[in-house]
């Protein structure tokens, strides 16, 4: 019964990511309890083709150094970009590296969003780096990253 | 191990705690990053559940009726809560008026403790938004008792560990770190203007008596029960100290 | 039960042309997979957003991946260019495979 119901979960994800054009990882498949594991060297490797991306200024990567609370920590990422046909951030990436699972969000970006900004809150498991991996229009790859120090106390 | 190691061993722990605080509290840009967060606060979810919560009653319109009130003075009045009502004969916090009216306009209340009320109750006191908060703890006789109520709840040492509300949030120890946290001021937070508001390691909407029972169930002190006289008394206690602030609901804490 | 979600624009007044601040927030508990339930023990099965999809006038502007990494009630916030009057919609999907959509009509002034 149970094993059934799994199934037709299992089924249903992949149903629906058939339906969404816009995976950019090719194994999605979900497990439902347990740890969803996925590195990001892994997924690093898989978005830029083992090339690999560069630290720049132009990208802007804003999140507290200590969070005072793992369950929800703020993070926006901007990128300087004139966001035109020619030229825009085509996928803003966001990683918590030492989670289990590393990806938090790809946010896949057009010309008629006008401004390369994004933002959202996450969960860290612990201390560790946040990363912003953003793929531009011409296939080029940048990054910006930071250290967030998670602690955990206070009252309640 | 030797005498002089564990005495120096424990030394060194005891630096490591005091000097601990600072290491782990947040810088004025990180607190900023947090106050951002309050442009996209979301209970701004929960709050519009509330709203239609009270729609289903009549909206904000039915409940400026019941309080004998018009539109326009709803806001300083609810900015007033708790307040004795002769109508319930005691001080009642606004929540505890929603329940009456629910039950005048012959629906089961909802409990206090329901999310349906804590929603209820925030889109209610985010009526009075930007109002300044204007309880008046010496309007009757009723009023000063409760507020000396309160000041005797939150005073007096309880449990097994013989703590009080005022152990952590005497002036004394106010920015001490307990727990990696600064110890709050009420009054600085303000406290009465800012709650319910959205708990961020609750990922939930909270009211200020929700809280207080928080706190209580932490520091080993039986929890008072929601709308009991001691905790609406608790309520306009820690009201007072952010008196003349201004409301702004939803908040939004760790 | 449909999870209660909102669309905000900010400013709340915009022109042609402007860039406008766009939030989607939703009442979600973005469930790990890994969490145990305090009272009975058993680990709670995984239920996060797992894309979301932001199209205006019928023209797809945004799309996301998203895993159980983002905070439970989740903020999605962008930017677009206001460009006339039309539908802003927000579909997003559960890894449960549940579909879901809310939208605001986007109407500028002057």
């Amino acid at each position: 019964m149970q094993r059934r119901e799994f199934f037709k979960k299992m089924g249903s994800v992949v149903a629906v990511s058939a339906v969404i054009p816009m995976m950019s990882f090719a194994e999605e498949a979900k497990k439902l309890v347990g740890p969803n594991e996925f590195s990001y060297e892994k997924a690093l490797n898989i978005i830029t083709s083992g090339k690999g991306a560069t630290a720049s200024p132009k990208v802007t990567l804003k999140a507290p150094e200590i969070a005072e609370n793992g369950a929800v920590v703020p993070v926006t990422v901007e990128v300087e970009s004139p966001m035109t046909e020619s030229d825009y951030v085509k996928t803003i990436h966001i990683f918590a590296t030492k989670n289990n699972n590393s990806r938090c969000i790809s946010v896949h970006l057009t010309p008629a969003n006008a401004k390369a900004m994004f933002s959202a809150r996450i969960k860290l498991g612990s201390t560790q780096d946040v990363v912003a991996l953003i793929e531009m229009s011409d296939g080029s790859f940048l990054s910006a990253a930071q250290s967030v120090k998670v602690t955990i106390g206070g009252c309640g | 191990m030797k005498i002089a190691t564990k005495i120096a061993l424990s030394l060194a722990l005891l630096c490591s705690l005091s000097f601990g605080g600072e290491q782990f509290s947040m810088s004025d840009a990180d607190r900023a990053m947090y106050a951002e967060m309050l442009e996209n606060n979301p209970a701004d979810l929960m709050v519009a559940n509330g709203e239609r919560l009270l729609a289903d009653l009549g909206g904000s319109e039915a409940l400026a009726k019941y309080l004998g009130m018009s539109e326009d003075t709803l806001p300083e009045y609810i900015a007033g809560f708790p307040r004795y009502m002769e109508k319930f004969k005691m001080v009642v916090g606004l929540d505890q008026v929603l329940q009456g009216m629910m039950h005048d306009a012959g629906k089961k209340p909802y409990k206090l403790k329901s999310p349906e009320m804590f929603d209820m109750l925030a889109f209610t006191k985010s009526l009075a938004n930007d109002v300044k908060i204007n309880i008046d703890v010496n309007a009757n006789k009723h009023m000063k008792d409760a507020y000396a109520l309160g000041q005797k709840t939150f005073d007096t040492k309880r449990g097994g560990r013989g703590l009080s509300c005022l152990s952590c949030h005497a002036p004394a120890v106010i920015g001490l770190i307990l727990r990696t946290q600064p110890l709050p001021d009420l009054a600085v937070q303000n406290s009465g203007g800012t709650w319910p508001a959205y708990r961020m390691t609750k990922s939930s909407l909270t009211t200020l008596q929700h809280r207080f029972q928080g706190c209580m169930d932490n520091a080993l002190l039986k929890v008072i029960p929601l709308g009991s006289p001691e905790m609406v008394a608790l309520e306009v206690y820690v009201t007072e100290k952010s008196k003349g602030q201004a409301i702004a609901i939803p908040g939004l804490k760790r | 039960m449909e999870n209660q979600s909102l669309i905000k624009i900010k400013p709340k007044k915009y022109a042609n042309g402007e860039v406008v601040n766009v939030s989607f927030m939703v009442m979600h508990p973005m469930e790990t997979g890994m969490r145990k339930d305090k009272k009975t023990g058993e680990i709670v099965p995984a239920q996060y957003i797992n894309s979301v999809k932001f199209e205006y006038k019928g023209k797809v502007i945004t799309t996301m991946n998203v895993w159980e990494s983002l905070s439970a009630n989740p903020v999605f916030t962008t930017y677009m260019k206001i460009d006339g009057e039309g539908e802003l919609r927000v579909t997003y999907t559960e890894n449960t495979g549940a579909v879901s959509q809310t939208s605001m009509k986007i109407t500028p002034k002057g």
